[in-house]
């Protein structure tokens, strides 16, 4: 899958010379862009887990949908730009919709909710993906949803889609917190979290709250999916190594915790680009999957997550 | 009823599945239907071990192909690397399976349910990319550059188990009842695990874990010994399937062949010992109809695993016990009701 992670096509477009200031500066860039990328990736999986501790196989699609609605909506049928974004987000969203009415909604009650989520959501992955296969085909193509042009900094180049990647996951994830921490709508969300019972006795409707963040981890990682793809390509299966990535950082940011996810998200991005810079992208991953293994060693509950809940 | 009985009847079961496993070679002699067989009992192999672990003993992973892929590419690379031959091999393989298993669990097992889930799926995904893309020749094969780990294509072309020069236009029927060794070596362990001490261990866990961990069971022991037991059998199906197609490669990983196999175990039904393999006929049976369909055989799992998951959750060897439970009740026998409910292993035919 090298084809597809973003970082790889990162590196080739920046790597310029060996001066250690354009290094840092280098490895800053890279890192923040792939970090926020990451948060978007991974807060909506946090934010699921959370509130209905599910946990969603198929969010790596919700990404791939994003990015090839976008992508027909810009190429197929000529929208503007920011439509087609929108058009994307749109689409993220209807999926997490759908996904909660058809089948999520109908196992809620069930005693083994944890595990057989994870095996419905498995087979909704598979099934997207063919279908996305049988419509697009398997040729990756370039999302023409980006901003073209690059400034220089000293040696090192920016590339402005970079910039518009942090800003606009910097925007979308800000307006979740917003969200979650400042309205009633967030409010009941959280309550739900913390303890589903309670909020129903205290008048949450928390069958709806459940839509609303398949809904919103819909949106954030169809976002997610057209940022990566406006820097890797489109393919099928783009959805699996952003998948991966925010598995990893949910558990190190303790299931469940959403801003933990943000955080992680942004660190563990900076030290895949410095990884990846100074031993070569292939390591990125690995070493970063290697120190996650070691942090549970000491900390079974993640970063921020609370101790004794986690550890059966 | 007591616990020896059930133990005997289901290996019994498990003799004359493999004596009329050992006789189908008899009957049907078209290499199409043989390949298609053995296909059949390495993917009902993987799947009735992961049922164990992920029905019985309750340890969620997702890094049942990692172990496949071990058992494969010990064949592959003693094979391509050392020209050994997959008799001596493949045991080699089981064995790094399951030490891979051991280190994993150490690592991992600790953690709840879903962690494990993460952490065997990301560690599954680490090993598949590292594998793809390492660029350094090892060797060059035939004029082609092969990586220590075969790269993109991973290993093909080594030695088989030689029954091609042994038996020419039979050799299939070699690898058949080789397959059918490990098959039934898995079965049989499968039965001895679920119905011995060790499975008392695991419904002890699940029935009540504080109260089991409070009689002196440990859930991490059990659990680690559970994988790593399960990934030896896995390993080895997964070294005799590459003695069979002389392939390993990385498209073991992808993550096709994990549904494919997770819907065996769903449609069959979790938790049950003879579910996987029922789930593991019919999926085959069902694929092979979908290849007249159209390139579908993906879409067609997907729909599958979920109509199973909303509607039959227990998979067709719950379907059965209910239907069974009903019947019985009908009849009015109300002490064979009791003692089927009371019997969680009732569900299991």
């Amino acid at each position: 899958m090298p084809k597809n992670s973003p970082h790889l096509v990162m590196f080739s477009k920046h790597i310029s010379g060996g001066e250690e200031m354009d290094a840092i500066l280098q490895i800053m860039i890279t890192g923040l862009t792939l970090g926020s990328m990451y948060a978007l990736a991974s807060v909506g999986l946090a934010l699921t887990f959370g509130t209905m501790g599910m946990f969603n196989m198929a969010h790596g699609l919700f990404m791939t949908i994003g990015a090839y609605g976008s992508y027909a909506a810009a190429e197929l049928w000529g929208f503007p730009l920011p439509l087609a974004l929108l058009v994307g987000l749109l689409a993220g969203g209807i999926v997490g919709a759908a996904m909660h009415i058809a089948i999520v909604s109908h196992m809620l009650h069930r005693e083994d909710f944890t595990t057989t989520i994870m095996v419905a959501t498995a087979g909704v992955a598979i099934l997207l993906q063919d279908l996305i296969l049988k419509q697009f085909g398997a040729y990756p193509f370039k999302q023409p949803v980006q901003v073209e042009g690059l400034m220089l900094i000293g040696n090192t180049a920016i590339t402005y889609q970079s910039i518009a990647i942090v800003l606009f996951a910097g925007i979308l994830i800000g307006t979740l917190g917003w969200l979650l921490t400042k309205t009633r709508f967030g409010l009941a969300i959280r309550a739900t979290a913390m303890n589903q019972d309670a909020a129903k006795l205290m008048g949450v409707k928390t069958e709806l709250t459940y839509l609303q963040v398949l809904v919103i981890a819909g949106v954030m990682a169809a976002a997610a999916g057209i940022l990566i793809s406006s820097l890797a390509s489109l393919s099928p299966g783009m959805g699996a190594n952003p998948l991966i990535r925010a598995f990893v950082i949910c558990v190190v940011a303790g299931l469940g915790s959403v801003t933990g996810a943000g955080f992680t998200a942004i660190s563990l991005g900076l030290m895949e680009a410095a990884i990846g810079y100074y031993f070569g992208v292939r390591y990125g991953f690995p070493v970063m999957l290697g120190l996650v293994i070691i942090v549970l060693i000491f900390r079974p509950a993640g970063l921020f997550g609370k101790q004794g809940v986690v550890r059966a | 009823m007591t616990n020896l009985s059930i133990l005997k009847r289901h290996l019994l079961g498990c003799v004359l599945t493999v004596a009329f496993m050992a006789m189908l070679p008899l009957f049907i002699t078209q290499r199409y239907f043989l390949g298609e067989i053995i296909l059949f009992m390495i993917w009902a192999s993987v799947a009735i071990q992961w049922n164990v672990l992920l029905g019985h003993a309750g340890v969620f992973s997702l890094g049942q192909m990692l172990f496949f892929a071990i058992g494969a590419y010990a064949v592959g690379m003693l094979g391509v690397h050392l020209d050994w031959s997959p008799w001596f091999s493949m045991p080699v393989g089981a064995v790094v399976a399951a030490l891979a298993a051991l280190v994993i669990g150490l690592a991992c097992l600790r953690l709840k349910t879903a962690y494990v889930a993460l952490l065997t799926f990301a560690i599954v995904f680490m090993v598949d990319s590292l594998i793809r893309t390492e660029v350094e020749c090892f060797t060059t094969v035939g004029g082609r550059c092969l990586p220590f780990f075969g790269g993109g294509q991973g290993f093909f072309g080594f030695d088989d188990l030689g029954f091609r020069s042994m038996l020419k236009g039979k050799w299939i029927v070699g690898n058949y009842y080789v397959v059918l060794g490990a098959f039934a070596f898995s079965l049989v362990a499968s039965i001895l695990v679920i119905h011995g001490r060790l499975g008392l261990a695991f419904r002890a866990l699940g029935d009540s874990q504080i109260y089991a961990a409070a009689r002196g069971l440990n859930r991490t022991r059990f659990h680690i010994i559970a994988f790593v037991i399960t990934a030896f059998f896995t390993g080895l199906t997964g070294a005799v399937y590459a003695a069979h197609f002389r392939f390993a490669g990385p498209s073991l990983f992808e993550f096709s062949n994990l549904v494919f196999i997770l819907a065996m175990i769903v449609v069959g039904g979790l938790k049950s010992t003879w579910g996987p393999v029922f789930g593991a006929v019919l999926m085959m049976i069902l694929v092979e109809f979908a290849k007249g369909w159209g390139d579908i055989q993906n879409t067609l799992i997907g729909v599958v695993l979920i109509i199973f998951v909303l509607l039959l959750p227990r998979g067709l060897a719950g379907a059965t016990a209910t239907l069974r439970s009903k019947l019985m009740t009908d009849s009015g026998t109300q002490d064979n009701l009791h003692a089927a409910r009371a019997d969680p292993r009732g569900a299991e035919q």
